[in-house]
């Protein structure tokens, strides 16, 4: 009998896994479904056109000049005329900010004072301060203002319909939760990260539980392989599981939602790769308590849901109150988002993300540290 | 050294339940040892530690002489085990399954194919060793698990409930295949509810009941000191003919 190291054990157990995960066809089309479901729920949800209609905007005009009424007035006809935009005039900007507060508006356009004469000298600039409490609308607000005065700038060059201005408009938005991004783009990576997550979540509970409820689970156990190898190779198969289901996601969302890529997909896998260890890590802490499939998925969906909405995935963390921002510091999902999405959309580098990178690493080598001999205890107590 | 396995004083607890209390008792290389008694009586609990599954509260035991507890990988290597649990993968094929737990008990590539042709060949699923375990009989799988218990040449063979829900036909064909197996040497523990098969099978037998061992000896040398024709009337005799209604050892942990 040959002895092979733990990695040899542990590449056993992963393979096994993943072809037995492979034979069953309910579990592999849920793999498939799972995602496709919740991207489409997630992409429709928070659509990347604009289906919805008649958005109330307001509209603050603190220059009275003829060039920015004429601007103001192709700008309501424009956004108007289009369907997409019911614009409201205030007469003054904190009558406005307080109806985007309230919810009365999306977004408050403002004229400042100047504005005409900017436009006359080349180049005037436009506020826009853009509700971003409400994603679903906070993308359609942006694109659609940013589409209205891109038109008009194309009206502006021809100078047929302003004689006498012939600058451009450019449009600065601001949202209400400072340097937060405002599209779909904030949105699609937490979701491509949650899926990931909980498709691996949900197999490692099944991974665990439905062995030792089989008891094929002892059968592993009496051979003569480390525990390490067990535990380990289980995980392995769960991330090369996330990996492809995070491929999937990608691609369905590149082709149905129009997501671009814009960073190293490679630093994507990795921080996918990371973040679904570090969360089998604490599954199997979690897991080792129970021993039936039925409580360990519990276990699953009580650790899984809550982080859900306090990770950054719906919201920005800075958005949550000081206290659930440390809780979601706490778990391993909102770096994992946060990495993701800063690669994905903001083309970070590796430097730029090296501290979740670093914090996922961590996260994993203690989750494992503890999980391995809390798995050894709880199978030989 | 004369002895497969040697325990001395094994205990287990389970929180306040005494599940195995403080058991001695020595297996003889080359026998069947026939391991009964009633439900609850903590067989499974005592195979368990032997397997190095569980670990032992108290007490000691040598497998081929390796200690249970300090020497588990060794004494791994050298048992096999049938569990009334099948240790086997239903989306995977025979031939997979044995792989995958070959690869595990470290057996190299070349030998470990040939064994797997071997012992498919000896347990009639040849034809089939291609085929999803899933969709096999109890019985096929009952055999299979009997060539999975076998694929690392063990010099102890662990049989728990082997003809459990079995067709005549599979309960012949397992309980021929024990005698088998001591022939070719090896020894074996077969625990079983049906007394016939202890008589038919074992050469010594152990009689348990809540966590003790109540009476061991050789078979023949039982029935004559309890004046009884078959295995069956020393168990009664030892256990009682009332019913029992045994709670599940997990509930009453949890005190249910």
């Amino acid at each position: 009998m040959v002895m092979k190291g733990p990695l040899y054990h542990l590449y056993v157990i992963m393979k096994k896994d993943l072809t037995e995960f492979y034979r069953v066809r309910a579990r592999l089309v849920s793999m498939i479904l799972l995602p496709i479901l919740l991207m489409l729920l997630f992409g429709y949800m928070f659509p990347g056109n604009g289906t919805i209609t008649h958005i109330p905007i307001a509209i603050v005009n603190q220059d009275q000049s003829t060039g920015a009424i004429s601007v103001i007035n192709s700008f309501i006809y424009m956004a108007q005329s289009g369907g997409t935009f019911n614009v409201i005039t205030y007469s003054s900007l904190s009558q406005a900010e307080q109806a985007l507060l309230e919810g009365k508006v999306y977004a408050v356009v403002i004229f400042r004072q100047g504005f005409g004469q900017e436009l006359s000298t080349g180049s005037a600039t436009v506020q826009v301060i853009v509700d971003q409490m409400n994603p679903t609308l906070d993308q359609i607000v942006t694109a659609g203002i940013q589409q209205i005065f891109s038109q008009l700038n194309v009206q502006l060059s021809t100078a047929r319909g302003f004689p006498a201005y012939f600058g451009t408009v450019s449009v600065n938005f601001q949202g209400l939760i400072p340097g937060a991004p405002s599209s779909f783009e904030f949105l699609a990576p937490g979701f491509i990260a949650m899926s990931v997550v909980m498709g691996g979540l949900a197999g490692l509970a099944m991974a665990f539980s439905r062995e030792r409820e089989l008891g094929t689970m002892d059968g592993i156990l009496m051979t003569p392989v480390s525990r390490f190898s067990i535990v380990m190779g289980k995980a392995m198969a769960q991330a090369v599981r996330g990996i492809i289901s995070g491929i999937i996601i990608v691609i369905l969302s590149i082709l149905l939602f129009g997501v671009k890529i814009y960073g190293n997909v490679f630093l994507m896998a990795i921080i996918l790769f990371l973040g679904i260890l570090a969360f089998t890590g604490l599954g199997i802490i979690a897991t080792s308590f129970v021993s039936d499939q039925e409580s360990a998925q519990m276990i699953m969906l009580m650790l899984e849901m809550p982080m859900i909405f306090i990770s950054g995935i719906f919201y920005p963390v800075l958005q949550l109150p000081w206290w659930l921002r440390d809780v979601a510091y706490m778990f391993p999902l909102v770096y994992t988002v946060t990495g993701f999405r800063s690669v994905m959309v903001m083309n970070a580098p590796l430097s730029a993300v090296w501290n979740d990178v670093l914090v996922l690493l961590i996260y994993s080598i203690v989750t494992f540290a503890i999980a391995i001999p809390l798995f050894q205890r709880m199978v030989t107590k | 050294m004369s002895y497969a396995v040697e325990a001395e004083n094994l205990t287990k607890y389970f929180r306040s339940l005494i599940a195995v209390d403080s058991v001695s008792f020595k297996v003889k290389k080359g026998e069947i040892f026939g391991l009964v008694g009633p439900n609850g009586a903590g067989k499974s609990t005592l195979i368990r530690m032997i397997c190095t599954v569980l670990r032992p509260s108290a007490g000691k035991a040598l497998v081929e002489g390796y200690d249970i507890v300090r020497q588990p990988q060794e004494v791994r290597k050298l048992i096999g085990v049938v569990q009334e649990k099948l240790i086997l993968y239903a989306p995977l094929t025979p031939v997979e399954n044995l792989e995958f737990f070959g690869k595990l008990y470290g057996l190299d590539s070349k030998i470990l194919k040939e064994r797997i042709k071997e012992l498919l060949e000896e347990v009639k699923l040849s034809a089939v060793k291609d085929r999803p375990v899933g969709i096999f009989s109890t019985g096929m799988r009952q055999r299979l698990n009997i060539a999975r218990a076998l694929l690392h040449y063990p010099k102890l063979v662990i049989l728990d409930e082997p003809t459990n829900g079995l067709d005549p036909q599979s309960v012949r064909w397992v309980r021929d295949y024990i005698v088998n197996l001591r022939n070719r040497g090896l020894t074996v523990i077969l625990t079983s509810h049906d007394m016939y098969e202890i008589d038919e099978l074992a050469d010594t037998v152990a009689i348990m009941d809540k966590g003790k061992i109540l009476e061991i000896g050789k078979k023949e040398d039982l029935k004559t000191k309890y004046g009884a024709t078959k295995i069956e009337d020393v168990f009664l005799e030892l256990t009682g003919r009332e019913l029992r209604d045994e709670i599940s050892g997990r509930l009453r942990r949890r005190g249910w």
